[in-house]
């Protein structure tokens, strides 16, 4: 069945079987596929072989797709990306005609001043220039991530791959074999097809070849490993060995003219007639110089192609068809016409010529394509096929070196005079090979253009240039997706929060629940009567050791050599700019040894930063992260005490376990460590326990907690809680360059310590003038805080700051929030404004500010 | 293929010194986590383990964590075909690591075509969820 049409800058255009972006819309009258990125010269079809960025277009929203190489499909819509008010007819063209006042590295030269000059002019290159915009919405499918691990490796599945994965599956090796396209389907029918066809045959049948059709090779890396992109897949494959067998491109012919719509590589002129049944063009002039080249000859008028002329040398004139004059070691000078070709320029015995032609064919040589052979660094790499070749030298006779950058060829000659003389240093000053194509086609020009010009001593001159990776462009969702990785962390109540019909929200990687159904209920369970939460994503660690107590000290700004066992107290982390990097509950043990709590998000910081201070020290600790080990569940509120007390038989008056203090416990038969907590602002034990004991434990309180009115909370009414008691969130309510004092936590801090890591910084930072804070807000004229989160705060125009945290407090009865306030010589503003409302900075806590009800 | 199976281990952890983690480092079920700690997958004696390592290294910390694990097996000729598919390490014939796997930190076990994941309890559903969906043919 054929398939429908495609849709075109709002015209259809039919697709048939087997059809590519590319050969449809040529089809269908299309010469020009994009506008080049400075001069916005007409491009048209070239490479065929998705080397080239001639053919990219914008399909379905994304651009930058190669249409030479993708399959059409009915509905796709497609668009050219450069061009105003079109590609078809750009008025930016104009840039090409001001060639001369944009010499090579102008933006290096030009602009500087005034300064506000470059400024301009970058709002104006950005918009003529660019692959058009990246789509706003999210991709439809996820890309996903795998590893394979194999024996070998190989890349490119054309006759040498495939003869090479057929050998080692002999040997009895493991074999993945990848090629960027569908296995010979780039190639016209012929000989070389046939043998590709009985070779695929083979391979398919052989069970230790694993085939991957569709899957470009993005580079080589240590391993050796070889990432692949496929379709909506990054395979990361580790191989002991890599056979490359990528194969060749045709050279990039340097003559004036040579950028022009209707000159085409030879491989993308005989795929469009004898793959797509479209001759390139009415007149057709073919180069060729090998043997490849007159094959192509070959199937240009095998497929009805009307070739007028073809160049070749002296050995290939008995093969040029009767249809086509043989011109013998004629040499190629101009192309040349106005938007198109027109005509071409031979010389021929001496003579200039001039022949009329729409399409001109260009098979003169081939390149290597060893990228990927080129990554390797002492890794057991092998070449096969044509990638081994030596490459044949390209013609620089004028015209555009590099089709991605539009650098042409009096560019590259003008850096060099201005003394940038090697092929290395030409790229970064020309930006020649930066572009999509990363050098395939012009790589070998600009190495061949250096070499041709340096000094004999200065040999280096002229290498390639060094490839990298990626080698093909690449979707950064396919990068993504073996980082993105979705990872869900769940405590041991999990299933319990779900039965309850909780509704369940990320925070710092844990699903967790945000309520369960009733947010204000929860609140006020808190407050009046008890309630329940599952705080089993805290990070908990055992310091242990004979310098648990250094390392602690050493780690945490505050005062923990008196820290009594049975006691807890709160401790900030700094880095050694004096930042706060977490904050954390220190719980010292009876044996010399600590029980740490930190907050959700930092837990991985917070294990990191002890154990790299324990080695730096030299230190003789032991830390253990018990974090997935226990749960936790926090029981807060006035009756706490009262529900807490009747599941155990030992003592949890304020005496027994005062406030900040934690002892072992046993409540309902499940064993805990019970940590007076003050967060919520109410009578709280957090009940660390055994994480496989959490459902049991949870059961039980909610069961003896039925009479005092105990309901479970989640993070919705958490936020409220925290915050009227001033609580700060790290993350949202701080920025990466708090020190304590900007977040009123100095109290945190013992300067009298000899020693800890951010003492020196904060040293420092002490005589400085102090100009922002963070600070505690009440706003008039908001009924409800939560609309003011985010929100700059004010004087007149000027802002001074931004509300990080806000909601309206039930038991205050107003809007209340916490926000950053810059200040001046006279000191930080008492009023300011938040949109409509009328923001007064007061002290915190909001709510209870002596503490008795932590202390209860 | 390959049968994958969950259960709940019985883990020590084993923090000392290096010297005395070697002591321990060779038990049967035993995974080297760090020069400083050990991971003791199976039944053993706490006391014969604490015992041995004490005798180095009087601070050392011999803690039954079990609850802070989970373990997932990959048996059979397809397990090690199932296990690149999720991670880039290298397995032995035989003996303990530790590395990513799914994109979790996780302590393996490995026995021919035997692997046991120890996962953090925390991302066990992650990691057993990731093993049904990028194995599904691998598994019986």
């Amino acid at each position: 069945m054929t398939p429908g049409p495609l849709r075109f800058e709002g015209r259809e255009v039919p697709v048939l079987d087997g059809d590519t972006v590319a050969s449809a819309l040529f089809r269908s009258g299309v010469r020009t596929f994009s506008r080049s990125l400075k001069g916005h010269r007409r491009r048209g079809l070239y490479c065929g072989t998705g080397e080239c960025p001639n053919c990219t277009v914008t399909v379905d929203g994304v651009p930058g797709v190669r249409s030479c190489i993708t399959p059409a499909a009915g509905g796709m819509r497609v668009e050219r990306a450069r061009g105003w008010p079109s590609a078809e007819h750009d008025l930016l063209h104009v840039a090409d005609l001001a060639h001369p006042l944009m010499p090579v590295g102008f933006y290096l030269k030009t602009f500087i001043r005034p300064r506000f000059a470059w400024r301009m002019a970058e709002r104006v290159i950005r918009r003529a220039t660019g692959s058009g915009p990246l789509p706003a919405d999210a991709p439809a499918t996820r890309t996903t991530s795998r590893h394979v691990r194999c024996e070998t490796i190989v890349v490119g599945a054309g006759i040498a791959g495939l003869t090479a994965a057929l050998e080692a599956a002999a040997g009895g090796e493991r074999v993945l074999l990848c090629d960027e396209f569908a296995i010979g389907s780039r190639l016209a029918p012929g000989p070389t097809l046939d043998a590709v066809r009985a070779l695929e045959t083979h391979a398919r049948a052989t069970p230790a070849i694993e085939i991957l059709e569709r899957y470009a090779a993005l580079g080589l890396f240590d391993g050796p490993t070889v990432p692949l992109a496929g379709p909506d897949e990054l395979v990361q494959v580790r191989a002991d060995r890599v056979v490359v067998a990528t194969g060749a491109t045709e050279s990039h012919q340097l003559f004036p003219g040579n950028d022009l719509p209707g000159v085409w590589l030879g491989r993308a002129a005989s795929a469009m007639a004898a793959l797509h049944g479209v001759a390139p063009g009415r007149r057709v002039v073919v180069v060729a110089s090998t043997t490849e080249g007159v094959e192509h000859l070959q199937a240009l008028v095998a497929a009805g192609a009307r070739v007028v002329a073809a160049l070749v040398p002296a050995a290939f004139v008995d093969e040029v068809p009767h249809e086509a004059e043989a011109i013998v070691d004629g040499e190629l000078v101009e192309a040349r016409g106005h938007g198109r070709l027109r005509s071409v320029i031979v010389r021929e015995l001496g003579e200039r010529r001039r022949i009329a032609c729409d399409a001109l064919v260009l098979s003169t040589g081939l390149g290597p394509r060893d990228e990927l052979a080129r990554m390797a660094v002492n890794e057991p790499v092998r070449l096969m096929g044509d990638v081994a070749l030596e490459a044949d030298e390209p013609a620089l006779g004028g015209g555009y070196l590099c089709l991605c950058e539009d650098v042409a060829l009096h560019d590259a000659e003008q850096a060099w005079a201005e003394g940038f003389r090697s092929a290395e240093i030409l790229k970064r000053y020309t930006t020649a090979t930066m572009g999509p194509c990363q050098g395939a086609m012009c790589g070998r020009a600009l190495a061949c253009f250096a070499r041709g010009r340096a000094e004999a001593a200065d040999a280096g001159s002229g290498a390639r240039t060094t490839a990298r990776p990626p080698l093909r462009p690449v979707a950064l969702q396919t990068l993504a997706a073996p980082v993105h990785e979705v990872i869900e962390k769940r405590t041991g109540l999990h299933d319990t929060h779900v039965a309850a019909g909780a509704t369940l929200g990320w925070s710092s990687g844990w699903k967790r629940p945000i309520s369960y159904g009733d947010p204000a209920d929860e609140y006020r369970a808190v407050r009046e009567r008890v309630g329940l939460m599952d705080v089993g994503t805290l990070g908990r660690f055992l310091i242990a050791g004979r310098d648990a107590t250094t390392l602690a000290g050493a780690v945490f700004a505050g005062r923990v050599e008196d820290l009594e066992p049975g006691r807890s107290r709160y401790v900030l982390a700094l880095d050694d700019g004096g930042y706060v990097v977490d904050d954390g509950l220190l719980c010292a043990l009876e044996n010399g040894s600590y029980l740490l709590t930190s907050t959700t998000g930092g837990a991985e910081r917070m294990d990191a930063r002890l154990r790299e201070w324990a080695e730096r020290l030299g230190l003789h600790v032991h830390v253990l992260d018990r974090t997935s080990e226990l749960g936790a569940i926090l029981v807060a509120g006035p009756r706490a005490r009262d529900l807490v007390g009747g599941l155990t038989d030992d003592p949890i008056d304020a005496a027994s376990l005062p406030y900040p203090g934690h002892r072992e416990l046993t409540v309902a038969g499940v064993p805990c460590r019970a940590i007076r907590n003050g967060f919520v602002g109410e009578l709280a034990f957090e009940l660390h326990h055994p994480r496989s004991n959490g459902p049991r434990l949870w059961t039980s309180l909610r069961r003896a907690g039925l009479d005092l009115g105990i309901a479970p909370f989640g993070l919705a009414a958490l936020e409220l809680l925290r915050m009227e008691k001033g609580h700060v969130y790290l993350g949202q309510d701080t920025l990466p360059d708090d020190t304590p004092a900007k977040l009123g936590l100095a109290r945190a801090v013992d300067m009298t310590k000899p020693w800890f890591v951010g003492k020196a910084a904060l040293e420092r930072l002490a005589v400085l003038p102090s100009t922002r804070r963070l600070a505690g807000l009440v706003f008039e004229g908001a009924a409800d805080g939560a609309g003011l989160r985010g929100a700059p705060l004010t004087i007149g125009a000027a802002v001074v700051g931004r509300v990080t945290s806000a909601e309206r407090s039930p038991v205050l009865d107003r809007a209340i929030g916490l926000g950053w306030i810059r200040g001046g010589r006279d000191g930080f503003p008492s009023e300011l404004r938040a949109g409509n409302a009328v923001a007064r900075v007061v002290p915190t806590p909001f709510y209870d500010p002596e503490g008795t009800r932590i202390r209860g | 293929m390959a049968e994958l199976r969950t259960w709940d281990p019985t883990v020590t952890s084993v923090l000392a010194s290096a010297e005395a983690c070697d002591r321990v480092g060779d038990l049967p079920g035993a995974c080297r986590v760090s020069p400083g700690e050990v991971a003791l997958v199976g039944d053993v004696s706490e006391a014969a383990v604490a015992a041995a390592v004490v005798r180095l290294d009087p601070d050392a910390v011999v803690l039954d964590v079990s609850d802070g694990w989970g373990a997932h097996s990959l048996d059979g000729p397809g397990s090690r075909e199932a296990f690149a598919r999720l991670s880039e390490l290298e397995l032995p014939t035989a003996g303990s690591l530790v590395g990513e796997v799914a994109g979790v930190g996780v302590r393996i076990l490995v026995d021919g075509d035997r692997i046991d994941l120890l996962v953090p309890a925390m991302v066990s559903a992650h990691v057993r969820d990731r093993i049904e969906t990028d194995c599904a043919e691998l598994l019986r």
